[in-house]
């Protein structure tokens, strides 16, 4: 009877070492690097080489649902931008000023959420306060308009959003200005300067299509 | 050898009763925990395709006579794949991202199982069915971000396998077995649930 206890309780040590060990979680060994994730979305009936000139915004709008909406101009948001302009160059679009009735217009924004809500559509951030008016872009009293074919993933803290809206083909009456292109950082470490060159670089290489000419 | 005579012939001694009035070797419950590795194949291969070796599983049987046993049985497999870096392209979208792809499941299966030689043999070989369902926890990060869903699926898994008893007509068994899982699961990527999956563990059987 003894050794049939000794039996049982080493079965049952065995089975409890089995339960304590059942999963391999995928967060504990995750790097920074490999916890971001660099999303982008396009209109697929645009062409983008009818795009000539683009103007991008002097400095980032911060949106959050804590505190009150601002437009900032830190050092990672001078770099983000500067590295955004030498991107579209690259790409053959000459950067003009807005007055100059640019084609495309660069919308650049920092989001800062504690939401719960795990979905949302890209463009949500549109109708927020802080988020770059359309009377900056000569159209005011205008809305943002992004088609609904968009899908983007859940919501984490902090996020970055850059969005391309169509300037060229803006329709009198419509009140729409239209997003053909829409980028978004998430994940841990997307407002550290440090990761800026990676992550940008990683927008552009995976969007082949955003070019000026053939 | 000694030790375990004088055990056989102790549990013999409890057993004694149910033995003679069943007609049975053995005593007719029997309870069996088992370590489990298992390689996923075909689509489900493709999402994740590293072999897993956090499984276990556990499960009762009822045995009719000395050859062919019903019962129930549970477990857990954990599927993991880290897939560096890449684009994935959508409609209108591409996703850069370093995907885990994960598989969690938890069948419970009902189970016949015929055993091939006489109860004294030293090696008691036997073939099983289970038949069942399963529960599929699927979840995908991409980055830190997980895609998660979770549904149940009918799952039969045949398995073949040896018993062999600490000492003739012992109630305690080490037990192998190799069994394949079977789930008609869709979800996004893995058209099927397929697993070949191996156990090893001990079968004692208790009154």
């Amino acid at each position: 009877m003894k050794r049939t206890g000794l039996m049982m309780l080493s079965a049952l040590a065995v089975t409890a070492v089995l339960f304590s060990s059942c999963r391999k979680e995928p967060l504990n060994d995750m790097t920074a690097e490999e916890s971001r994730i660099y999303v982008t979305n396009y209109d697929e009936q645009a062409d983008f080489t009818t795009f000539k000139t683009f103007s991008i915004v002097d400095s980032v709008a911060v949106i959050s649902n804590r505190e009150g909406s601002k437009k900032e101009l830190t050092a990672y948001d001078q770099q983000l931008l500067a590295q955004l302009k030498s991107q579209m160059q690259g790409r053959g679009f000459t950067l003009v000023d807005k007055a100059a009735k640019p084609d495309i217009a660069m919308n650049v924004s920092r989001i800062d959420n504690t939401s719960t809500s795990i979905g949302y559509n890209p463009g949500y951030w549109s109708g927020w306060p802080g988020y770059w008016d359309a009377g900056y872009w000569g159209y005011p009293g205008w809305n943002y308009w992004f088609p609904s074919y968009y899908s983007v993933f859940r919501y984490n803290e902090k996020s970055v959003a850059i969005d391309l809206v169509d300037l060229k083909n803006a329709k009198e009456g419509s009140n729409q200005l239209t997003a053909i292109w829409n980028a978004m950082l998430r994940g841990t470490g997307v407002w550290n300067s440090n990761n800026l060159d990676a992550m940008v670089k990683a927008l552009f290489d995976q969007s082949q299509y955003l070019k000026a000419t053939n | 050898m000694k030790s375990i005579k004088t055990f056989i012939l102790g549990v013999a001694l409890i057993a004694g009763g149910a033995v003679a009035a069943s007609a049975q070797s053995r005593p007719p419950l029997s309870v069996n925990v088992n370590y489990s590795v298992a390689q996923p194949l075909g689509s489900f291969k493709d999402y994740a395709d590293k072999t897993s070796f956090r499984g276990w599983n556990i499960g009762v049987q009822y045995h009719l006579n000395d050859q062919l046993a019903v019962g129930l049985k549970t477990g857990f497999a954990d599927f993991y794949e880290r897939v560096p870096r890449a684009v994935y392209p959508g409609k209108g979208e591409d996703i850069s991202a370093v995907q885990t792809r994960t598989l969690q499941t938890i069948p419970i299966l009902a189970t016949v199982q015929y055993t091939f030689t006489k109860p004294d043999a030293a090696v008691l070989p036997y073939a099983g069915l289970g038949v069942g369902t399963a529960n599929m926890n699927y979840e995908k990060y991409w980055g830190e971000f997980v895609e998660k869903e979770n549904k149940w699926a009918f799952q039969v898994s045949p398995e073949v396998g040896v018993n062999v008893p600490f000492g003739k007509y012992s109630p305690f068994m080490f037990n192998a077995s190799v069994q394949y899982n079977y789930a008609p699961y869709k979800q996004y990527e893995i058209k099927n649930f397929n697993t070949v999956q191996a156990n090893i563990g001990l079968k004692f059987h208790i009154q």
